[in-house]
């Protein structure tokens, strides 16, 4: 009788802990400040307000961790999130080097490119740089354009090995860049040009106050 | 093959330290009912950590971060159970009751050492294979040996640690597991912090940030406590082994009183030596692992009629040349060329890619790889966009050669300005 109320002591014990540990999402909110160097771009800064505290994905092995949400600039809606570094096909197998997966979701906002609203925006160059507390450049690059299971995206692993409070400036060329083209004639056109968005060079999104820690994936 | 000896010792040190302590304070404190329940938590933690790791890595059902917050609750709860347990006046008091209690304690913080650690390391040759290996490649061989030795030294450690600690005074194993454990407990508590900060499960503010920062940036310190405390037991027995003055009464006694303490010199010698190699490869071993590759110099090109001229001579045999154009502000903006396996095309790009920038390319066992990410080209590929590929440049062919206009290369010259 007593060994049993001692296992019954134990396993409840352990179930609290258990349940404590998988409860308790709390909001909180975010704001925050950009310099932007390049004064020919258009910048716009980022504010979080994070309601919900993560962005579950649809497997539990696909948490997405949000860095800043729904900044609107020009025609486009970015958020930026993190998570786990993943292997990608094309000779990106190998996820040692890195700590994290950068991802930016850019969809179109009102527009008269063509794009539908809320879709995913493609032929996009989208340079990011992470800048660390001291000034430094702490990872910068340039996206690659991938698909995971919710989607297409632009993102990249990357290596940021130190806890810090980070900047992320993310820079979006205009996708004649990369050769888009637009039908021009009235009939089939969607009416709008990329220099009503892109006149004054490229889109900046900037953010600061990143608490960045690494994490166990 | 040094790649996943470091990470294998990283991965196993700690944990192997808390175990050999728990298993060797349970031996010498425990009833036998004691050490089966011991034996159950390590059995149960072994599966439930193979299981954990195929969950990981072949199902999208596993979040890391919330199993850790459960384990280190659970890891926490057991924790303090055990310190209570183990107090003099509340173990007299409770009788069976506080021994079971004491038991199941230590047990969960077996099972959850090894439920926490093992998973990734068991997953580790699941790894290589994500890298495009076969399990029959001269690669794959390497990296588990390497994964193989890092086993076999961080067992010989643990055993180490455990036959030298149940070899020591008793009062003296019971202080350092307690410490251990408190050292873990605080880890635990960081990383924990660390992840319920990140996914915004309690408010962040400057302390808290501060900490999680503090405890992620020198979360070696965790790591080289324990080694300090795994260090203390042998000490101990090595001071103890040179003022032996054990009784006895005959030649036999003697002998093996001698042999004992023989075993126990050699016991605790062997935990300086494998903490020594541990301690060597993960610090001067990784060094050289992460050296950086010196890229093969730059080689001469002929430069006229506004381009750059590379003969098939210099680059027909098969390996990575790399050349440059020098801009008139001083920049050297390279590209690469490579002529292509059982092919007479050449594939040609610049020495940099848009994710990496202008780190460049350098060859290794007939591959070529990315000197910032690691990452292996398929050659085939060069000359084509995409991923770490190097950025793709206009070039034609003339008379035996290649040619790479220099309007083309000054274009890129920024890539080789950052």
């Amino acid at each position: 009788m007593k060994k049993r109320s001692i296992v019954t002591l134990v396993t409840a014990a352990a179930i609290a802990t258990l349940a404590l540990a998988g409860c308790g999402n709390s909001a909180t909110s975010n704001e925050a400040t950009t310099n932007n160097e390049a004064a020919s771009n258009e910048t716009t800064t980022a504010t979080t307000s994070t309601d919900a505290a993560v962005g579950v994905g649809e497997a539990a092995g696909f948490t997405e961790i949000p860095i800043f949400e729904d900044e609107e600039i020009e025609l486009l809606n970015v958020s930026a999130v993190y998570f786990q570094p993943v292997p990608m096909s094309n000779g990106n197998e190998d996820i040692t080097p890195f700590n994290l997966h950068l991802e930016a979701d850019i969809s179109a906002l009102s527009n008269d490119l063509g794009y539908g609203v809320g879709d995913w925006v493609p032929y996009l160059t989208v340079d990011y740089k992470v800048i660390g507390s001291d000034g430094s450049t702490a990872a910068e690059g340039t996206f690659m354009t991938m698909s995971a299971s919710d989607g297409p995206h632009y993102g990249a692993n990357i290596a940021l090995p130190n806890a810090d409070t980070y900047g992320l400036e993310i820079t979006i060329h205009s996708p004649e860049e990369n050769g888009y083209l637009l039908h021009t004639d009235a009939e089939t056109g969607p009416g709008g040009s990329f220099d009503t968005y892109f006149g004054n060079g490229n889109l900046v999104v900037s953010y600061e106050g990143w608490e960045y820690t690494p994490q166990e994936w | 093959m040094l790649t996943y000896l470091i990470k294998t010792t990283e991965s196993l040190i700690l944990v192997t330290v808390i175990l050999g302590l728990i298993l060797a304070y349970s031996r010498n404190y425990f009833e036998d009912k004691g050490k089966r329940v011991m034996l159950i938590g390590t059995v149960l933690g072994v599966i439930s950590s193979i299981v954990m790791s195929y969950m990981k890595n072949a199902t999208s059902r596993i979040d890391t971060s919330w199993w850790n917050l459960r384990i280190f609750g659970l890891a926490l709860v057991a924790f303090v159970l055990f310190l209570v347990f183990t107090i003099k006046k509340v173990a007299e008091k409770t009788g069976k009751v506080g021994a079971w209690i004491q038991w199941l304690a230590l047990a969960i913080l077996d099972f959850t050492a090894i439920l926490y650690t093992f998973p990734d390391v068991w997953a580790y040759p699941y790894g290589f294979l994500q890298t495009g290996q076969t399990i029959v490649s001269t690669d794959f061989l390497y990296k588990f040996i390497g994964y193989l030795f890092g086993l076999i030294l961080m067992f010989v450690f643990g055993l180490a640690v455990y036959q030298s600690a149940k070899r020591t005074d008793d009062k003296a194993l019971s202080l350092v597991l307690k410490i251990a454990l408190l050292v873990n407990a605080i880890r635990q508590l960081s990383v924990g912090l660390q992840i319920m900060l990140a996914r915004r499960m309690i408010t962040s503010n400057h302390t808290l940030f501060t900490i999680a920062k503090y405890t992620s940036n020198y979360s070696n310190v965790f790591l080289y406590g324990e080694m300090v405390l795994a260090l203390i037991l042998p000490i101990v027995l090595l001071i103890a082994g040179m003022h032996v003055n054990e009784p006895y009464e005959n030649p036999a006694q003697k002998r093996k009183i001698i042999a004992k303490w023989r075993n126990t010199r050699r016991w605790a010698i062997t935990v300086f030596v494998t903490l020594l190699l541990a301690i060597m490869n993960m610090t001067v071993v990784k060094a050289y692992d992460n050296r950086e590759v010196a890229l093969s110099p730059v080689e001469d090109t002929v430069v006229k009629e506004g381009a750059v001229y590379v003969s098939f001579e210099q680059v027909e045999d098969g390996h990575l040349h790399r050349f440059a154009y020098e801009s008139e502000s001083g920049t050297q903006i390279r590209f690469i060329v490579i002529k292509k396996p059982n092919s007479s095309s050449y594939g040609i790009g610049l020495d940099a890619c848009d994710i990496c920038g202008e780190t460049g390319y350098y060859e290794k066992d007939g591959q070529v790889v990315c000197k910032l990410c690691d990452v292996v080209m398929n050659v085939n590929t060069i000359g084509f966009k995409g991923g770490c590929n190097p950025i793709v440049i206009d070039y034609h062919i003339e008379n035996g050669n290649i040619v790479v206009p220099i309007d083309t290369l000054l274009q890129y010259e920024v890539e080789f300005k950052r």
